[in-house]
């Protein structure tokens, strides 16, 4: 089967008489990677599980290719959904699990142990098909997870969560693994995670959702560089925020509030005029592996940045962060669009 | 730095370990005589008694003739409480399949709410209701004939074994779809959703997915049913008048008209070995699920 596009237009879903997703209007190209991301309680997986069939629509459409898959139960999407707990079935084994859904489609039995071997020698657990799901490690059960939902050959491939029951070392090497995978099929792939470093590392396109409705579709540079308002910077990482001052950088004259990330704050840095500079006290010095991160107290804000050496609390230090690293945000909290900075640079 | 002596060391010593198994057993005694008075001793008392003759020598004649006499009402028991088993088992399944998938709220919230009620109704009123509605003019004919779907001249009475297995099946199924209902509702939600999502329907969901899974449960109370069934006088009394008839009625028939407890309780050994085999099986399964978790 071919991959195909997914077309969302104006979804509501409304569950017991709460509003839980609100006019959603997305377009996934076909053979793209797009990741829901999201805060808890965003709507990422509702959204998710009204595609694959298990959350009616109040309104609104889903369209997979040309034909609405929006009336048609969760069998008969042709969608194919890696779950978080895995949904291993423990009463089959491996390669029965991963042949069931052959065997619903009427795959003979030839065909079907040809098909499981297959996909298994692609997960790297040749020889596993006797092995009961029990027995296998969290990392196995996720790529057998995988395989079952490949194994069919679906037009698009849904992700809950399914990294985030692995530890950090395994999951690091299942996110490049999965990326060159879903490449090398070139399926359109929808995976939801609350985690932007992994959704930054595996996208094409993120969609980033807070409180049932879509805030801001864009690649992952744009998403990290220009978030759509604070709210959504903060979420990605952007930990400080400074009201502007006369003294800061001519740039987005209609800024008000600057966000930066730690990282790009430096401490006692050699002064430069066209970064924007704080002095403050020292409240906190902790080591975090590639260096130490400070936190000051300033006249109007709390901040924090990083040092290649110890600072000792109590005592001043100025705070500077280059011009390409502030993010600036308009009064009503919203992101200046990279016009407006043209337009001041001009 | 000074080392605890190890619990084995302390285990080893006579002295310590005789206080601590009287405690042990002080403690299990009141269950152990329970137990022991009221079910082991009554129960080894009639087996005794089976093979007992009135001079007190041992004998195998009760055994025999009440296989002579009552065999066929061995072999009818076994067939009728087979067929409710098996109505019960297909009924249940449907129920619980429908709790556990059905997508109308309405219809799940109101069967969950009917379905248990014979639960709370003794066996002597569900067999005076299965009087009532199976006889010859009874209100499951009177319904038939008043709207038409059958002729009165066919009107027939239902209370033999078909009476005896409705009974029983429509007293057990909400003890057993209770069971097997709670089973498949602790099964992972997102169990069913994946056999769905690659392609099951909710019948192929319900026989390849969830039953499997539930299955253990599902034995456990057909077991327990078959057990409450062989045991039952009531209902067999109040609608079966002729031969042959379940077994608990003729060791009735033997004790209160004959006196004669040696062949009833050569009766009841057949119930025994029955509820035995089945028995071994449900702790089979219950120990297999214990040490699989």
């Amino acid at each position: 089967m071919s991959t195909e596009a997914l077309t969302l237009n104006d979804v509501t879903i409304d569950l017991r008489q709460k509003r839980i997703l609100e006019n959603i209007h997305l377009d996934v190209a076909p053979g793209s990677f797009t990741c829901l991301l999201g805060p808890s309680g965003c709507g990422k997986t509702t959204l998710l599980r009204a595609i694959a069939g298990f959350t009616p629509l109040s309104r609104g459409d889903i369209r997979l290719g040309r034909r609405s898959i929006t009336h048609l139960p969760p069998e008969k999407r042709q969608t194919a959904m890696v779950f978080q707990s895995y949904a291993l079935w423990p009463h089959m084994s491996v390669g029965e699990n991963l042949g069931y859904p052959l065997k619903l489609r009427g795959v003979p039995r030839e065909e079907r142990v040809r098909k499981v071997a297959a996909m298994l020698e692609r997960m790297e657990l040749g020889g596993f098909e006797s092995r009961t799901v029990t027995q296998l490690s969290g990392g196995q059960r996720q790529r057998i997870a995988l395989g079952r939902a490949l194994i069919i050959d679906p037009p698009l491939l849904l992700l809950d969560e399914p990294l985030s029951n692995l530890d950090a070392a395994i999951r690091r090497s299942l996110r490049s693994e999965l990326r060159r995978l879903q490449k090398s099929l070139g399926i359109t792939t929808i995976m939801v995670t609350h985690d932007q470093e992994e959704a930054l590392q595996m996208a094409d396109q993120i969609v980033l959702m807070r409180g049932g409705h879509i805030v801001q579709v864009a690649p992952p540079q744009t998403l990290y560089h220009q978030p759509a308002d604070l709210a959504a910077a903060r979420f990605l990482g952007v930990d400080n925020t400074v009201t502007r001052q006369t003294s800061d950088p001519a740039m987005a004259s209609a800024a008000t509030t600057f966000g930066f990330r730690t990282r790009d704050a430096l401490i006692n840095a050699p002064q430069h005029p066209a970064m924007l500079t704080r002095k403050g006290r020292v409240t906190e010095c902790v080591y975090t592996g590639d260096g130490y991160q400070v936190s000051l107290s300033t006249e109007r804000a709390e901040l924090c940045a990083t040092s290649a050496t110890p600072i000792a609390p109590g005592t001043f230090a100025v705070v500077q962060v280059p011009q390409s690293a502030l993010i600036p945000f308009g009064p009503d909290d919203r992101h200046l669009p990279p016009l407006d900075r043209q337009e001041d640079i001009a | 730095m000074t080392t605890s002596p190890s619990p084995t060391y302390s285990m080893a010593m006579p002295g310590k370990r005789f206080p601590r198994i009287s405690l042990g057993i002080l403690l299990v005694l009141p269950a152990l005589t329970a137990i022991t008075l009221l079910y082991a001793l009554p129960l080894l008392r009639s087996l005794v008694t089976a093979f007992r003759d009135n001079d007190g020598g041992w004998t195998t004649d009760h055994l025999v003739r009440a296989f002579s006499l009552y065999g066929r009402d061995v072999l009818f028991s076994i067939g009728v409480v087979s067929a409710a088993l098996v109505l019960i088992a297909v009924i249940s399944i449907a129920i619980a399949g429908y709790l556990v998938l059905g997508t109308t709220p309405w219809a799940v919230r109101f069967l969950r709410w009917l379905y248990r009620w014979p639960l709370f109704i003794p066996f002597v009123v569900s067999g005076q209701i299965a009087r009532s509605f199976l006889s010859t003019n009874g209100m499951m004919n009177g319904v038939l004939i008043e709207t038409g779907l059958m002729m009165s001249e066919s009107a027939q009475s239902f209370l033999d074994w078909r009476g005896l297995v409705l009974t029983f099946a429509w007293k057990q199924i909400p003890f057993v779809t209770l069971l097997l209902a709670g089973a498949m509702a602790a099964i992972d939600r997102s169990h069913i959703e994946a056999a769905r999502n690659m392609g099951a329907s909710r019948l192929r969901c319900l026989f390849g997915i969830i039953l499997p899974q539930a299955a253990p449960t599902l034995w456990v109370g057909l077991i327990l049913s078959l057990v409450a069934m062989l045991s039952v006088l009531s209902v067999p009394m109040m609608l079966i008048a002729g031969n042959p008839t379940m077994m608990t009625s003729m060791m009735a028939h033997r004790i209160t008209y004959y006196g004669d407890y040696g062949v009833a309780n050569a009766l009841g050994l057949f119930s025994y070995a029955l509820t035995a085999v089945t028995a071994w099986i449900y702790l089979r399964l219950t120990l297999r699920r214990e040490v699989a978790s």
